[in-house]
């Protein structure tokens, strides 16, 4: 497997770029890039030139993440003013503006059926789940404190919740904390299910992979990247190789690698069967906050964002 | 007189050479032998003569001479005496050979001799004295079969021959069949009853290992009687024989009898040597000593005879006399001022003396003396790594090279200490695969090259991830062999260390574990797994691990130490405190790091109070700057206890003592790679804040944010943030907070602090006397995020989230809102001045296009005049003109050029005015030029002070230990890094106490106003000092009150 750089934007916002996501193609247009950043902006790319198709305004304070709808139609974006704006991609026009104080907003990804969106709550120690029909809040999936939490254990703001990440059979969500706990909820039913424990340092980024749905995979603060069964509660694997914290994750189509950006300022490529990284992009010259494989389909793609202000396009092969 | 006589040619003269008086020039006595065509016999004669006199080299040189190209010519037909010198010096090399313990020097004497035994077969095959020789040599090569074939072919031709006989009997003892060995002794006997009193030995020495001790002891008294008539100088040879046969009994008792017959002082000094040589080599290096002495106390000069001065400095280095081992050796190298062995022994002796540099004189010497030899080169190489990296690097690669060259395995310890000093170096590619030339095979491949992966393990116990046995036992079980030869271990941990430094620290801590596996008291292995654990935050797992380290010992105080700092970030004081104590007991004080740790708790202990006892706090800092003044004492070059006295010099306010220590620290910091002192910086970058130098503070910040925290600690962005505000500079200081928080989320603290700014800048917006309509619009959607984030606040301070006081907040929301409703209204009364303005312009617009119309109107009619006018003088013209043509052609002449030269020269000068003009221009650009690369340079030169990274203070690396093949020191000093983290005093607690410090910090950012100083964690924040004054300042006042007071103005303003 091999990356190959194709297309790298300089300047592609104002400020540092903090969140990617692919929107899929509609009958009118190919699948697009999305881009959020610090200079409270949401940027649409088009593939391979990464060509401008608009800039949307309308945040504040910072867009921390971009989630797309399967439909292609719609897309979400949260930022540190704790709104969520969902908005139509072609006409930028607001379908709906999302908050549930005193919860802030972080990552959010919408369910493979399109349902449904998740929204990592932060200090709620929560995930809250929106009816993408009526957007309504339809289940708020709290994290129980653990057992046996030790008196010096301050506060719920250990499970301070930054991500979230839908099974690829839409029955499992998994999010992660500020203390490196995962913890799996049954999304059907909204409950609770287990923790996931190896990590101690901010879980930033997890998802699962497409191809096997217990698989999980996980990169956090620590510089290590963790693969877990979520449904056996066991740690498959640790990945080291990161000089520095693992900002975002994202497996390949094929679920035979994964992507990982790291504020070490790379992008790395991992093969799974192998553990171990198998290619370094050192392209970025600041914090790379975000990757993100182009779902299905060839040739595949893969899209880094960083704090260098630049978004960068691979081909992934 | 024993004398010898060597004909004259061509006369009946003789040369008489009396054999006690030979020249010392063995030349001399060659070009005589030369000269008169000697026959052969003579030279071998006298060759022997010098070898019994002790001079060696005059022995070779007669022989060598002896068996050269000429005399071959010259004595064709000669063919025994020819022989006979051959053989002599394949004795003498193979005497060489063995009795050199260095492989290399030992092969080539031995190869020597075969070429010379060769060299006298090709002159007569069957010649069996050449036969024996050979056997003689294969014997000391160990070779025993061979021997046994040559001494064979010899018996075969003549099965009486007794120097065959006596070896084949050697051959045989050698292999243990003493009864053989026996037999062949008795019929040399038997053949030759006069044989020399060797083989009585021979024989009772087969007795003796036979077990029949009583009949050895028969047969050697014999002898002895028997050997009495001999001449001691016989018995000196014949102990020769025996003692490079290894038999050192027999040489004991055959010298002693020599020593009892002779009273010659040179044969007394050899008998003494050889009886000193023989225990020596027994280890009895008292006995040894004593006959090396008496050996030496015949000898007038040691130029006569210089080996027992040799073997005498070897004893006495043995036995740690070190000066008078020195002056034997230096006796020695008085004779032989290019031994290269004498070299490095001295050099050795000047390494346990403490004079390096002698030492090293030495060590140069004998590498140049012998630039082959490859121990030299590591001696030279090892000596040097303590004191010069680079040069010992090059030692050891050439002694790598040499070895290799010889085709010789290089030991691990060499490569070992090639790997890290490639690693220190920072190429860690050559390191590694050093290392792993170093380690080859072994189970551990598998995991370095990722080929074994460690099982599953539950989740919810990732509490044992780093003591997690199963791969072994997995590997085990299915059949593998889990080996780690101890000699390896070293090497291996060290690998695990470059690939922490590489951060593969997963298969690090495999082969940590495989240590541990093998080997479960390798402390330094459990440390190194605590300290990975520690650097994941896993604090249980890595105090765990420190436990097990100290189950092995509990005294250890690395182990100790680092205990002590995972209590304190487990915010446990009381037993931090006790922890590091220990460990200081343990050391004895000595431990830098252990006095450094106590200094920096004291620090803590100082700032860490919220509400500060003075008299306490004045004690705890008094006590850090004596402990860190302690460490100073016994290390003047130790970084971190300077970071850590320039602390307390700027808590004291001594700022410009503290900027002087940070950045020589700093400076000097930065040319170890194992060396990381962002805290230094940070100091650093503080002192300039505290001095109101906010430029260079921000440079500082931001240049360690990028250089030792990949831009993500959001603390520093806070005091980036906090320099932005000083400086009134509003957006800067909102967009380092907000990567603060996008980076620190669960910080509350943080928010708040955006929220305080996007106040701020919006009342210092609405105070200024002008401001656009665009301007207060911002203000207004600054100050709804802001209400925003306060209401946010307030909602979350009902869930506990954060230490927040609810009041405050809601305070702050109210000043917020209420600031908003002015600020709306100063949004409308600014529209309502644009729009008055807008009008005003455009009435302005209407009337200046008014004006222009008229203008234009007036110009039009005014051209319409004119052009009537000139139409008018036209026609008067030419009404004129033709009157004049008329004239004209009645003067039949015209000039009419004149006028349009005149316009021409007008244009001219318009041209040149032009180019003037554009002149000017160019110059002013240029000027431009000029300015802006001045202003580059500025910031080039301001780069640079950040960047240096030049260690130009070598000997503040007082810290840096020798490596000497271990890096295990180095978890010390990474320890000691910590410290100076402490000391810096950043870390986990810092979050815990966030809590407490928001609080100061808070109240700080609210009192907003010139002097606040938003943030005094006692982290990294040396400076507090100031920001104590300033709280005391702001003390009476209550949070945000001012502000209160400045928009009461501003509301009068309005």
């Amino acid at each position: 497997m091999k990356l190959a750089g194709l297309k790298s934007i300089e300047d592609a916002h104002d400020e540092s770029v903090w969140a990617v996501t692919w929107v899929p193609a509609t009958e009118s247009r190919p699948s697009l890039l999305l881009t959020g950043s610090l200079d409270e902006t949401v940027r649409l790319w088009q593939p391979d030139e990464l060509v401008n198709r608009g800039k949307m305004t309308g945040h504040c304070l910072g867009v921390a993440s971009v989630a797309a709808h399967p439909s292609g139609r719609i897309a979400a974006s949260a930022s540190l003013d704790s709104f969520v704006r969902v908005f139509d991609v072609d006409t930028n026009n607001t379908v709906a503006s999302l908050e549930a104080p005193p919860s802030e907003v972080w990552q959010l990804r919408f369910n493979p059926q399109g349902t449904m969106l998740a929204v990592a709550g932060g200090g709620s120690a929560s995930v809250k789940v929106w009816d993408t029909a009526t957007w309504d809040i339809v289940a708020t999936l709290s994290i129980p404190r653990p057992e046996g939490t030790k008196p010096t254990d301050k506060s719920s703001s250990k499970k301070f919740v930054l991500s979230v990440a839908w099974s690829p059979d839409g029955r499992r969500i998994a999010c992660g904390s500020m203390d490196g706990t995962v913890s799996v909820f049954d999304a059907d039913r909204a409950k609770f299910l287990h923790h996931l424990e190896g990590h101690f340092m901010p879980v930033r980024s997890l998802v699962f992979s497409p191809v096997e749905p217990r698989l999980l995979f996980t990169g956090s603060d620590d510089t290590h990247v963790h693969m877990y069964d979520a449904e056996g509660k066991t740690l498959v694997g640790a990945m080291s190789g990161h000089a520095g914290w693992v900002l975002s994750v994202d497996v390949s189509s094929d679920g035979a690698a994964v992507a990982t950006g790291s504020s070490d300022r790379t992008v790395r490529l991992w093969d799974i069967s192998m553990r171990g990284a198998v290619q370094t992009m050192s392209n970025h010259t600041d914090q790379v906050w975000g990757v993100a494989f182009r779902p299905g389909g060839m040739p595949g793609r893969l899209a880094s964002v960083s704090d260098d202000k630049s978004i960068s396009l691979y081909d992934y092969s | 007189m024993a004398c010898v006589y060597i004909p004259v040619q061509n006369s009946e003269e003789e040369v008489m050479v009396v054999l006690d008086q030979l020249p010392k020039e063995a030349t001399d006595i060659i070009d005589i032998l030369k000269a008169e065509q000697a026959s052969l016999d003579l030279w071998l004669i006298i060759a022997r003569e010098y070898f019994k006199q002790g001079k060696l080299d005059q022995f070779r040189q007669i022989l060598e001479e002896g068996s050269g190209a000429e005399i071959d010519e010259y004595y064709s037909d000669v063919r025994y005496e020819r022989i006979a010198i051959l053989n002599a010096l394949g004795a003498y090399y193979t005497y060489l050979g063995k009795i050199e313990t260095k492989q290399r020097e030992k092969e080539e004497h031995f190869i020597l001799a075969t070429q010379f035994y060769n060299k006298a077969s090709r002159i007569d095959i069957h010649e069996a004295s050449t036969w024996v020789g050979k056997g003689q040599l294969l014997l000391a090569k160990g070779e025993v079969d061979q021997a046994f074939s040559a001494f064979k072919i010899v018996l075969d031709g003549d099965r009486d021959n007794v120097p065959a006989l006596l070896g084949q009997a050697c051959v045989e003892f050698n292999r243990g069949h003493y009864s053989d060995s026996l037999e062949l002794y008795k019929r040399a006997l038997q053949i030759h009853p006069d044989c020399p009193a060797a083989v009585g030995l021979g024989i009772g020495l087969c007795c003796y290992k036979m077990g029949q001790f009583d009949k050895a002891r028969q047969v050697f008294e014999r002898v002895l009687q028997a050997n009495y008539p001999y001449c001691a100088m016989a018995s000196n040879y014949l102990e020769n024989h025996f003692f490079y046969t290894g038999q050192h009994f027999l040489v004991e008792q055959l010298t002693e009898t020599a020593l009892a017959v002779t009273n010659h002082g040179p044969t007394k000094s050899h008998s003494y040597y050889n009886l000193a040589r023989s225990y020596h080599s027994k280890g009895d290096y008292d006995k040894a000593g004593v006959y090396y002495m008496a050996s030496v106390k015949e000898i007038s000069k040691p130029h006569e005879f210089v080996s027992p001065y040799y073997g005498l400095g070897q004893v006495q280095l043995k036995m740690g006399y070190l000066r008078s081992s020195l002056s034997n050796f230096e006796k020695v190298l008085e004779v032989y001022p290019d031994n290269s062995d004498t070299l490095k022994v001295l050099g050795h002796i000047y390494v346990q003396l403490g004079q390096t540099e002698k030492a090293l004189e030495f060590m140069r010497k004998a590498t140049k003396v012998d630039p082959n030899d490859s121990q030299a080169f590591l001696d030279l190489g090892e000596l040097l790594i303590s004191s010069d990296a680079g040069a010992a690097l090059d030692c050891l690669k050439t002694a790598h090279n040499l070895l290799k060259k010889e085709g010789q395995e290089v030991p691990i310890e060499v490569l070992n200490n090639l790997g890290v000093l490639h690693f220190e170096r920072g190429e860690f590619e050559l390191a590694q695969q050093t290392f792993r030339d170093a380690l080859g095979d072994g189970i551990w491949l598998a995991f370095i090259d990722g080929k074994e992966n460690p099982p599953s393990i539950d989740a919810n116990a990732t509490i044992s991830q780093y003591k997690d046995m199963g791969i072994f036992h997995h590997l085990e079980k299915e059949g593998h062999l889990v080996e780690l030869p101890w000699d390896k271990v070293t090497a291996l941990f060290n690998l695990a260390r470059l690939l922490e430094q590489l951060h593969i620290t997963e298969t690090a801590s495999i082969l940590y574990r495989l240590i541990l596996f093998k080997y479960p008291d390798y402390v330094d292995a459990y440390l190194r797994l605590a300290a990975l654990a520690k650097a994941r935050n896993n604090f249980q797992l890595s105090i765990e691990l420190v436990n097990d380290a100290l189950k092995v010992n509990n005294k250890c105080p690395n182990a100790l130490l680092m205990l002590g700092d995972l209590e304190l970030k487990n915010d446990d004081w009381v037993k931090a405190k006790e922890t590091l104590r220990a460990a200081s007991e343990a050391t004895e004080g000595k431990d830098s790091y252990a006095t450094l740790s106590l200094g920096n708790w004291n620090y803590f202990a100082a700032i860490r109070n919220e509400k500060r006892n003075p008299k306490l706090e004045a004690t705890h800092l008094e006590k850090s700057k004596e402990l860190y003044t302690k460490v100073l004492s016994q290390h003047s070059a130790n970084l971190y206890a300077a970071n850590g006295a320039g602390v307390v010099f700027a808590e004291k306010g001594h700022f410009d003592v503290s900027k002087d220590i940070f950045t020589q620290v700093q400076e000097a910091a930065s040319g170890n790679i194992f060396v990381q002192m962002p805290d230094v910086w940070i100091n650093l970058a503080h002192v300039y804040f505290a001095q109101g130098n906010f430029a260079l503070a921000v440079k500082m910040y931001q240049n360690c944010l990028r250089k030792f925290f990949n831009n993500t600690d959001s603390q520093i962005l806070l005091y980036l943030a906090r320099t932005h505000y000083e400086a009134e500079q509003w957006q800067d200081c909102k967009k380092s907070l907000l990567r603060a928080i996008h980076l620190a989320p669960s910080n509350y603290t943080l928010r708040f602090d955006a929220g305080v700014v996007m106040q701020k800048f919006s009342a210092s917006t609405l105070q200024k006397p002008k401001k656009s309509v665009d301007e207060v619009r911002s203000t207004v959607s600054e100050l709804e995020n802001a209400v925003r984030l306060f209401r946010q606040l307030s909602a979350a301070s009902s869930l506990h989230i954060h230490g927040f006081d609810e009041k405050k907040i809601d305070t702050h929301v109210e000043y917020c809102s209420h600031l908003l409703d002015a600020a709306r209204v100063h949004f409308k009364a600014a529209e309502h001045e644009e729009q008055k303005i807008k009008h005003k312009q455009e009435v302005a617009r209407q009337l200046a296009l008014a004006e222009e119309a008229r203008r234009k109107a007036e110009e039009q009619r005014k051209f319409q005049l004119e052009r009537r006018m000139q139409e008018d003088e036209l026609k008067r013209v030419r009404q004129q003109e033709e009157q004049f043509e008329r004239i004209k052609e009645q003067w039949k002449s015209s000039t009419p050029g004149s006028k349009r030269r005149e316009r021409s020269e007008m244009d001219d000068e318009e041209g040149g005015h032009g180019e003037k003009r554009r002149r000017k221009g160019g110059k002013r650009r240029k000027k431009d030029k000029h300015s802006r690369s001045r202003y580059e340079t500025e910031g080039a030169e301001a780069e640079m002070m950040d960047d240096q990274e030049e260690p130009e203070y070598e000997d503040a690396n007082m810290n840096y230990r020798e490596p000497m093949g271990q890096m295990n020191e180095q978890d010390e000093e990474e320890n000691v890094q910590d410290p100076l983290a402490a000391a810096g005093l950043e870390d986990s607690d810092a979050e815990e106490e966030a809590a407490l410090s928001t609080a100061r910090r808070r109240r700080a950012f609210s009192e907003s106003d010139d002097d606040e100083q938003p943030e005094h964690q006692p982290e990294s924040s040396p400076v507090r000092e100031n920001s104590a004054e300033l709280q005391s300042d702001g003390e009476g006042r209550e949070g945000g009150g001012d502000k209160l007071d400045g928009d009461a103005a501003l509301d009068d303003e309005d």
